[in-house]
């Protein structure tokens, strides 16, 4: 068997078993690591077909920021809002991987029936090569017959990063969320009286209440009029 | 490419394609929904690629790319969201967020 | 390029990346002797002639530690991932030129693993895997802490990279090219003004490039001031707090041979790589204008160190989104006008 067909079998052997992974793992951080070494797999498909620059792409938006940022939000949430694999309804889950059967065999059909219909183009592995290679030839249909698709698609990614950070904000800007509250430091200052307090940066009262549930110590107070930072208020 | 034929590189994109959707349709967590979202568009670019070799043009590899900004696009949004309910105290479960709905 | 058996590009590969172990060893020889210098001490002295053989030391006493895992770790992913950080900083090397084609025995060979067409990407996008090493380490350690250092560290690879790329794409616009070896080519010809004749490295027509890498740089390998995810008196050295023996060794060598990647690949990309004086004539006199400029670097990471406070966490985004980005972005206008100017394409 030639190299190439051994390294196709091994690489897209690997993808599979990863994707498959991904559906099947319990842990989510497992799926996202299957993910990865899936995304790697791909991109040596990529390499395989002459198409290295969008190899490289591929590893560096896929792997190295997408992914990276579907961990870190994995490993903020609590664990305990995820849910399980198995709470899944079983007619959802059958119905499911039934439908991927019929697809597949559907798919499958229509890729051994192929017949070519599209004319030959011009970019042959000669002509690639004499432009300088993958990445020249890409840039230059980018830059030429694709460029006004090239400028609205950076217009998206725009559009993205300001929904994100939008998406990212507290819901009233200056305001801490809700679980800021129970902090430690905070959890010093229960039960002290407000008007013994110094008023906040922003001339709030600082708000420490609750007073069935402690019982303040000389300490408990001055730990909290010591404390200079602004963030040990919070507003009403 | 040796023996190997398009028909190789479009079974492996439509078995990934498939993986990927049995996880949308079978899964519930927010956060695999949308590595499994991921995971089809992969599956997409590799038959674009594909297909522009089998067919000698640039322009499959082109698309790749600008399906590859709108994932970047759709993650920083997508996790966004996800972020912003979780903050809410909402579970990351699909079934669970339907404040539109009702 | 010339052809080779793919035997002999094993061996080149294999003699680089053994060099590569013993320049990590030495490297950190070379940072307690320079710390010691600039804090007014010794250093290491007791092992060999003046402590030469410390690094050995080192090494034995790494691998006769105890091999600890704690109880609550994810096995697996604890197991490969100082795996992750290792290999992907040896492997960055292999696109990294050492020379052109020189004859040794009678053979044409070249000096470098593989001339990539999208080489410097390369070395981008291998870095970028390497923050897996980082988080899934610490993740799998189960433990505040590492968590925390982990979590800093995406957010702060993930930050720098989009520096380290952009701060490139000036170089990329001057030569055409994502190739080291193009990119080493083309800073060999000469830059001409009226009488004066200077080698066109790319730190005299990209210097604001320069600076910006040199900080991402230093970021994205983790180092002072920028060693956030390790940040011993808050984190409790962040990400490895569970590591010992011999997996913590992985952490750190990968550390040490990922500044040293990083430095070779400032000096091919902006101080002319293995040009020189003579290299021309003599490749072995290349290979060492390419060493000497790697410990150039190599110092300046070491002086870093030893003089900066580390910065808040707030502060590094900070200087990366406000400061650091629209900067590269005035570079890559700046230099895509000048190319259109000299083209003669405007005007």
């Amino acid at each position: 068997m030639p190299w190439d067909v051994i390294f196709f079998y091994l690489i897209g052997g690997v993808s599979v078993l990863t994707a498959l992974g991904v559906v099947v793992a319990n842990n989510p951080v497992h799926a996202g690591i299957f993910l990865v070494i899936c995304f790697l797999n791909v991109a040596g498909i990529f390499v395989m077909l002459g198409a290295e620059f969008l190899a490289v792409t591929q590893v560096i938006v896929y792997t190295g920021a997408i992914l990276v940022l579907v961990l870190f939000v994995l490993m903020l949430v609590d664990p305990d809002d995820l849910p399980e694999f198995h709470t899944a309804r079983p007619v959802q889950r059958y119905v499911g991987f039934l439908l991927g059967a019929v697809l597949l065999l559907e798919v499958g059909a229509a890729i051994l029936t192929w017949t070519r219909f599209a004319p030959e183009g011009t970019a042959t592995p000669e002509n690639i090569a004499f432009v300088g290679g993958n990445t020249q030839a890409l840039g230059r249909l980018l830059y030429t017959d694709y460029l006004l698709a090239f400028e609205v698609i950076s217009l998206v990614l725009i559009v993205g990063i300001i929904g994100a950070i939008v998406l990212a904000l507290p819901e009233r800007l200056g305001e801490r969320t809700g679980t800021r509250r129970d902090t430690i430091s905070l959890g010093h200052a229960r039960g002290t009286d407000t008007a013994a307090l110094p008023v906040g940066p922003r001339g709030e009262t600082p708000i420490t209440v609750d007073r069935d549930r402690a019982q303040p110590t000389p300490a408990m107070t001055r730990g909290l009029i010591m404390a200079k930072d602004a963030d040990e208020y919070t507003t009403v | 490419m040796g023996e190997l034929g398009i028909e190789h590189f479009l079974f492996l994109s439509a078995a990934l394609f498939i993986i990927g959707m049995m996880g949308v349709l079978t899964r519930r967590n927010v956060l695999i929904i949308f590595m499994c979202v991921e995971l089809m568009v992969t599956a997409v670019n590799i038959s674009l690629v594909a297909f522009g070799v089998a067919t000698d043009t640039m322009n499959g590899q082109a698309f790749v790319i600008f399906t590859v900004s709108v994932a970047a696009a759709e993650a920083a949004v997508g996790l966004g969201i996800i972020l912003a309910l979780n903050r809410r105290g909402k579970s990351l479960d699909v079934d669970d967020i339907r404040a539109l709905r009702d | 390029m010339a052809e080779q058996p793919i035997w002999l590009t094993f061996i080149v590969a294999f003699i680089i990346m053994n060099v590569l172990l013993v320049g990590m060893a030495y490297m950190t020889y070379f940072e307690r002797k320079v710390m010691a210098a600039m804090q007014d001490r010794m250093g290491p002295t007791r092992t060999g002639p003046k402590g030469l053989l410390q690094p050995i030391a080192d090494g034995i006493k790494l691998l006769g530690k105890e091999d600890l895992i704690p109880a609550a770790a994810d096995k697996v992913v604890f197991f490969f991932a100082p795996l992750i950080v290792f290999v992907t900083a040896l492997v960055s090397v292999a696109v990294i030129p050492f020379g052109g084609t020189v004859q040794i025995f009678g053979r044409d060979v070249n000096l470098f693993v593989t001339d990539l067409n999208v080489g410097a990407l390369f070395i981008l996008a291998i870095g970028s895997a390497g923050v897996y090493g980082i988080i899934l380490g610490a993740w799998a350690s189960a433990n505040r802490y590492s968590l925390l250092g982990g979590l800093r560290s995406a957010a702060q690879v993930v930050s720098y990279e989009i520096i380290l790329g952009l701060s490139l794409v000036g170089i990329f616009l001057i030569t055409g090219s994502l190739s080291l070896r193009d990119i080493l080519l083309a800073q060999q010809q000469p830059l001409e003004f009226g009488p004066l004749s200077l080698s066109n490295w790319y730190i005299l027509s990209q210097p604001l490039a320069f600076v910006l890498f040199l900080i991402a740089a230093v970021a994205e390998t983790n180092r002072a001031p920028f060693d956030l995810p390790e940040a011993e008196t808050e984190l409790v050295s962040g990400f490895h707090t569970e590591y010992s023996a011999f997996r913590f060794s992985f952490y750190f060598l990968g550390e040490y041979i990922n500044m040293i990647v990083v430095s070779l690949f400032a000096s091919t990309l902006f101080l002319g790589g293995t040009s020189g004086p003579g290299s021309e004539a003599y490749w072995g006199l290349g290979l060492l204008w390419l060493l000497l400029k790697t410990v150039i670097f190599l110092f300046f990471y070491v002086w870093l160190r030893t003089t900066l406070p580390r910065f808040r966490f707030d502060q590094l985004m900070g200087i990366a989104w406000k400061v650091l980005l629209p900067l590269a972005l005035l570079n890559i206008v700046i230099t895509a006008f000048i190319r259109l100017v000299s083209n003669g394409q405007v005007f």
